[in-house]
């Protein structure tokens, strides 16, 4: 392969990474914005009950919030060269990014022990529809940690520097959108579900 | 790029290849594959529609089991039916045809070496590939393919035990179309991101050929509806498999209350043609983008309306969003509601309207030639006007309800968005064959397969109005047992047999092709003496398109029969290739 070759490779990864990120958070978008409609539609039906929003998912809304910015952070001290404290902050990232994820399933158990179940004879509409948004939330968060683990694993290799963060920018960028989303479906779930 | 590229084996030239050409045609062949078992399929009912209940030799052939003595039997007539829809709406006119001239001509036209991202290019492909495989298997499990029709509306999807194509079958039809939206997605991603950021030096936006703005819009519209239809069947698969209540409620089923309460089928409704309507658009647009090429190609002449062409293709696109309500019409919608829909779906009929004025001002008093492309383009411009109008009548919600879900509605989608597309993806074929293959189709096949394919067609689809405004309702699986109905047999006999005679035509067609990508004669790098981009590139495929540095641009793409003050060609020919500098005093067009 020639060096030529190599150049316009690089050249369409540099011209074309971002933007595709966001398309595809555009698609994203839609399928949320459907889904959340839906429940709208299926509200206007009338018989709506209300479920009380267990305390984990408040206690998850502060993480995720803390976690992006403790990537931002991150992002911050690769650009002034600090890659001890950017390799710290990753890790920190990950740690709440797992923690969300956590937190998440205390919800469940919570609801769970409510009574409120997920699928089945004794589900209702609303009881599904909040299982199945915040579930649809967590399979999109998979991506942002698996991309979280090789930012991290690239930052502890020192591979990123202030010419060369490309990775670092898509991963950070769909990690803030994740953390947005939760916290539209989390106001969204507050007022309309419970 | 180096001309000597690195040897590539055969596994990753032919199979898992991430150049854009190779995917076009894994795109094609795929998609002729589906298409050409969708119209067996119909082929095979229309047999049944035409002389109900009447043994034939033929059927008893292809369907064995399903068809006890040569007679198909009801639930097998609807699988055919719901798949045909399927295959030919998502897996030939959807990802058969953007997935085929979106990949090839997305890079070539606009001067790039290959696709934003050749990896998820692949992957597309390969979605796509598997999920026509899992459609393929749906058909032979037990209770037979999916029934319900191809908008697949519950209850009738969401209860396994409703009939017996709503059972495993319908499960895979869920899985399959799941896997496809991921394909559909993945591919219109590319296609953005490529025509927004590796254009060539000097290919600015209202440079771009009018297949890449079809092209765009189309994947813009894919990305924002296609998400909206995986929720929507998400849904469903939880309403089918894990007891949830989204779409049903309240169901008696065999004398047993079913334990689902306060959900609303019209919600799948909503959810289904927010989607649905914008799918018949992203049908439509590559075929009329593709058009609008080879148009003003054949005539030799330059566009008419380069950009009220684009502006239209915007406006359809918008309003093909705000229009889904008009095929629910008759779900207790609100006449108020109603009437917006109706405002907003008549509204279509404008800029529909300057597309096909600027379409019959380019071919006017153009020096036309008749390839097969050009008369394929032209059948297009038929098809889009004749379907276009009785649209009219069914967008307005005082007419509909009056042929609402009756034979009109077959004939009118059919022609509109059926016929059209499958025009323009032949126009497509035809023209860019030499691009595709390196070699030329036979013409005079080509002529052959036009003409009888238009005369079939209409002679199919045509009558199905009459039929509509007698009142025959469509997806029956035969209307004889109906009195009132009675003297219309011969009209059904009549579509049958030019049914019949259209399968026929295709397989001309498919000769046509097959042969000509191997004993075609070889095509010259320009057969279309054509101004865009892929016309300069070798004819021989290497992945990279371009030997050396790519080609600028310093014009629009329609310089065809350009005049200076004297009345002279401009270049001595009647065309100027859009890497030709602009001369002195020259101005650029399409601005």
């Amino acid at each position: 392969m020639s060096m030529e070759n190599i150049n316009y490779k690089e050249e369409v990864r540099r011209k074309t990474s971002k933007p595709l990120l966001w398309i595809g958070i555009v698609s994203i978008i839609m399928f949320f914005s459907g889904l959340t409609s839906a429940v709208v539609v299926s509200q206007g039906g009338g018989s709506f009950l209300k479920i009380d929003l267990p305390f984990a998912f408040t206690i998850s809304t502060l993480i995720i919030i803390a976690s992006s910015a403790a990537f931002h952070f991150g992002l911050i001290s690769v650009k002034k060269g600090n890659l001890a404290i950017a390799k710290i902050s990753v890790l920190v990232t990950l740690v709440l990014g797992l923690s969300f994820i956590l937190t998440q399933f205390l919800g469940w158990v919570a609801l769970y022990e409510n009574e409120v179940y997920a699928v089945g004879s004794q589900s209702t509409q609303e009881s599904s529809y909040l299982y199945l948004l915040t579930a649809l939330h967590i399979a999109h968060l998979l991506g942002g940690l698996i991309s979280l683990i090789v930012v991290l694993v690239k930052t502890i290799k020192e591979r990123y520097s202030v010419d060369n963060m490309l990775g670092m920018q898509v991963s950070i960028t769909y990690w803030h959108f994740l953390g947005g989303l939760w916290i539209y479906l989390f106001f969204f779930l507050r007022y309309i579900i419970a | 790029m180096s001309a000597h590229h690195h040897k590539e084996d055969f596994l990753f030239k032919y199979v898992f290849s991430t150049d854009h050409k190779m995917i076009s045609k894994q795109f094609l062949v795929t998609g002729f594959l589906m298409g050409f078992l969708g119209l067996v399929m119909s082929t095979l009912f229309r047999l049944q529609l035409g002389w109900p209940g009447e043994s034939f030799e033929v059927i008893d052939m292809f369907m064995g089991s399903w068809a006890e003595d040569g007679v198909m039997s009801p639930d097998k007539y609807l699988a055919l039916v719901t798949m045909h829809g399927t295959i030919m709406v998502f897996f030939l006119l959807t990802a058969g045809l953007s997935g085929t001239f979106s990949n090839l001509l997305i890079p070539l036209q606009i001067g790039a070496r290959d696709m934003a991202s050749g990896f998820l290019n692949m992957l597309s492909y390969w979605f796509f590939f598997l999920s026509s495989v899992i459609m393929l298997i749906s058909l032979f499990v037990e209770g037979g393919a999916a029934s319900a029709g191809w908008t697949i509306y519950p209850p009738l999807s969401a209860l396994p035990q409703a009939i017996p194509g709503s059972g495993a079958g319908m499960t895979l039809w869920l899985v399959a179309m799941a896997i496809f939206i991921v394909s559909s997605l993945l591919g219109s991603l590319n296609y953005i991101v490529t025509i927004f950021n590796l254009r060539t030096v000097g290919m600015t936006m209202t440079r771009m050929p009018l297949t890449i703005w079809a092209f765009l819009f189309t994947a813009i519209i894919g990305v924002l509806s296609f998400p909206v239809l995986l929720s929507c069947a998400l849904l469903l698969i939880f309403d089918r498999s894990f007891g949830t209540s989204f779409y049903l409620s309240d169901i008696y089923i065999g004398g047993q209350v079913l334990e689902h309460s306060g959900g609303s089928p019209i919600l799948f409704e909503h959810l289904f043609w927010f989607l649905g309507h914008p799918e018949v658009y992203i049908v439509l647009l590559p075929a009329l983008g593709i058009t609008s090429e080879i148009i003003s190609t054949m005539t030799r002449k330059p566009i008419f309306g380069y950009r009220a062409m684009i502006g239209s293709m915007m406006a359809i696109g918008f309003l093909s969003f705000i229009v889904w309500g008009h095929h629910m019409f008759l779900t207790g919608m609100n006449p108020f509601l109603g009437s917006v829909f109706t405002f907003t779906t008549l509204l279509i009929a404008i800029p529909s309207a300057v597309k096909v004025f600027n379409y019959l001002t380019t071919l006017w008093k153009g020096n036309i030639r008749f390839t097969p492309a050009t008369l394929f383009s032209i059948g297009l411009v038929s098809t889009f006007i004749t379907g276009g109008v009785t649209g009219l009548v069914l967008g307005d919600s005082a007419l509909d309800i009056n042929v609402h879900d009756t034979y009109f509605v077959v004939g009118h989608f059919h022609i509109v968005m059926g016929l059209s597309a499958i025009f323009g993806m032949f126009a497509g074929v035809y023209h860019w064959f030499p691009k595709l293959f390196g070699r030329m189709m036979n013409n005079k096949l080509g002529n052959v397969h036009f003409w009888l394919t238009i005369i079939c067609a209409y002679g199919v689809f045509f009558p199905m109005h009459f039929l509509g405004f007698a009142g025959v309702p469509r997806r029956y699986y035969t209307n004889s047992e109906f009195p009132m109905f009675d003297n219309m047999i011969d009209i059904n006999e009549f579509i049958s047999m030019f049914a019949i005679l259209a399968f026929f035509a295709q397989l001309i067609f498919f000769f046509n092709f097959v042969y000509s990508a191997f004993r075609g004669p070889r095509a010259p790098q320009n057969p279309w003496k054509g101004n865009t981009l892929e016309w300069t590139a070798p004819v021989e495929h290497f992945h990279g398109n371009w030997y050396g540095e790519i080609p600028h641009v310093y014009r629009w793409p329609y310089d065809y029969s350009k005049v200076d003050a004297n009345g002279d060609y401009v270049s001595g020919e009647d065309y100027i290739p859009q890497t030709v500098p602009l001369g002195d005093n020259e101005k650029d067009g399409g601005h």
